[in-house]
């Protein structure tokens, strides 16, 4: 048993993720608390160059492959080195492929799991999570038991922690013991990567979101032009995705992406639970629906009733004049 | 074979006992509405020839049949529920042990789930018995095919999608993007009575209480409401002009311009 913090660190087109960066500076956070090092368990295209995830916090790095393989396919590898390793938390990112690999050492090795949670320490060598559930209705904080091993697993929401700015140094990495399992079998048959480029929303701080009330793909235009003037990113309800006006990756909620931006927008998004639950979190809400019984109304900071299409456009054209732009 | 799991309906008032477990038998409970995804899948590729049977399984309480019988009203052949006054509170990795052991017993070519549960959302079920079980997990998918005697899922990438492949048997998750679930039809709430429903405890599929650690390796130390939202500020009744400089002046106030 140690006092380390191992983190899931995946890479993606040569560089560490958003999320990777966020686990290494809480794993590092948490690590001084308990008086053991972030280690990192590195993974994806590029993940060969873990050393450069000492500058955002962690002091070792064990590399599980590099290759482009589904991110379960590392799960034997991973569960060697967390065997050896035996931290005392291991966090995962609450992302489809780190939510896949904490479940396979959950299953693998018997591990206590938690989340996704919102907030995680370390108390007397004890580590502590603390979730929304039940559709964010009541919070609680667990523990692991007394019968359970190291580590405690646990799925982190993303924007839990901040990544370190200007950071140094440089993570001593190890590769994980070759390992085979049943997990290996899966494979990517076909890619279709997008024609245009879409936006990773996790890394967006402002996000200007559209619902049902957009009603068709152009609608999408005046949202676009005001993101671009806030400097944000477009997202969507799952009836604006099912739709077809959006891609499925901007699509913002319990099936799709779980964000914490500085500001969210909502435009003709009428806030249900199932919405609700993936930007619930954001630090200010603005919302515009013409309709003044919507529930978004009810957990808005700002809520306008009124037409977006009279709205946004002017709102656009006021932020630029105020922004000097 | 689809694992489903009862879960107490988004509207249904929610109260804990007093070890802070989510009180079930007072909350209205339903099939977890992303089980329903699964289970529309699954009979899809019944109806195309492409599964001979499809099965239910379920760990809850006794009620738990019920999300069964509505499973089973929705089409399908035949469902196992496990029930023992030993799984109370289980966590994901002692539902992933009942789970798997019981599909050890099931042996189905795909084991199905849905994405996440709507109360816990951990997603780590699916995982976790594909572990246990020592075979592929086909995850996300966006839809689920079979060829030959192999699995494939359609799933989202970063900018994209990807079909991921791997040999039966196999774990498999899908999304709510497989189709939306069917009602069950008045003929088919009647042929589920007659639909065949097996209640195994623990030891019918191999396990003790304390292979299960009492049935959870996490434990809840505290459970709270979460703290009160600032109330909303509303604009109403006010032309755009009016509504636009509001917004701008609260946005120029938190510092967002």
């Amino acid at each position: 048993m140690s006092n380390d913090v191992a983190f899931l660190a995946e890479f993606s087109d040569g560089a560490p993720t958003r999320a990777a960066l966020e686990l290494a500076a809480g794993a590092a956070e948490l690590a001084e608390g308990s008086g053991g090092s972030a280690v990192a368990l590195a993974y994806g295209p590029g993940a060969a160059d873990a050393a450069a995830l000492g500058a955002a916090g962690a002091s070792r790095a064990v590399l599980l492959g590099d290759d482009a393989a589904p991110a379960i396919t590392h799960a034997a590898a991973a569960a060697a080195t967390v065997r050896d390793l035996k931290p005392i938390a291991l966090l995962a990112p609450a992302t489809p492929n780190g939510r896949d690999l904490a479940a396979a050492l959950v299953g693998l090795l018997g591990l206590p799991a938690f989340g996704p949670v919102r907030a995680v320490r370390i108390e007397g060598g004890t580590v502590r999570t603390e979730q929304a559930t039940l559709q964010g209705t009541v919070i609680t904080v667990s523990e692991p038991t007394d019968a359970a091993e190291q580590p405690a697993v646990v799925l982190v929401l993303p924007s839990t922690f901040t990544p370190r700015e200007g950071g140094k140094g440089s993570a001593a990495v190890t590769k994980a013991s070759a390992a085979a399992g049943p997990f290996d079998a899966a494979r990517i048959v076909e890619s279709h990567p997008a024609e245009a480029a879409v936006a990773n929303l996790e890394e967006a701080s402002i996000i200007v979101a559209g619902g049902r009330g957009v009603g068709s793909a152009d609608g999408f235009a005046p949202l676009h032009e005001l993101a671009a003037a806030l400097g944000g990113a477009v997202g969507a309800s799952r009836a604006a995705a099912d739709a077809g006006w959006v891609p499925y990756q901007l699509q913002i909620g319990q099936t799709g992406k779980v964000v914490k931006p500085a500001l969210y927008v909502g435009c003709g998004i009428s806030g249900a639970i199932q919405h609700r639950v993936g930007m619930q979190t954001a630090q200010n809400v603005l919302a515009i629906n013409k309709d003044p019984d919507a529930p978004i109304g009810e957990f808005a900071d700002l809520f306008v009733v009124g037409d977006l299409f009279s709205i946004v456009p002017k709102l656009t054209a006021e932020i630029r004049r105020r922004k000097g732009l | 074979m689809v694992c489903i799991k009862q879960v107490p309906a988004t509207t249904a008032a929610k109260r804990y006992t007093a070890d802070l477990r989510l009180d079930r038998a007072a909350a209205e409970a339903v099939i977890n509405p992303l089980d329903e995804y699964a289970i529309e899948q699954a009979l899809r590729l019944q109806e195309s020839g492409a599964v001979e049977s499809v099965g239910y399984l379920s760990m809850g309480p006794d009620q738990a049949g019920e999300a069964l019988r509505r499973a089973l009203a929705m089409g399908g052949d035949d469902a196992t529920l496990v029930t023992d006054p030993a799984l109370g509170g289980a966590d994901a990795w002692a539902t992933a042990r009942v789970l798997a052991a019981a599909l050890d017993k099931l042996a189905p070519d795909v084991a199905l789930m849905g994405m996440a549960s709507d109360d816990a959302r951990g997603s780590l079920v699916p995982g976790a018995v594909a572990a246990l079980r020592g075979v592929p997990l086909l995850s996300y998918g966006s839809e689920l095919r079979i060829e030959g005697s192999a699995a494939r899922v359609r799933r989202l990438t970063a900018d994209g999608f990807d079909i991921v492949e791997a040999p039966m048997p196999v774990v498999a998750s899908v999304t709510d993007q497989v189709g939306e679930p069917r009602y069950a039809s008045l003929k088919g709430i009647m042929a589920a009575k007659r639909k065949p429903m097996e209640t195994w405890s623990l030891a019918d599929i191999g396990l003790s209480a304390d292979d299960l650690h009492g049935a959870a390796l996490t434990r809840v130390v505290e459970a709270r409401k979460p703290e009160a939202k600032s109330p909303t500020e509303r604009v109403e009744g006010v032309g755009a002009d009016e509504a636009v400089t509001r917004i701008a002046d609260w946005l120029a106030a938190r510092k967002l311009i």
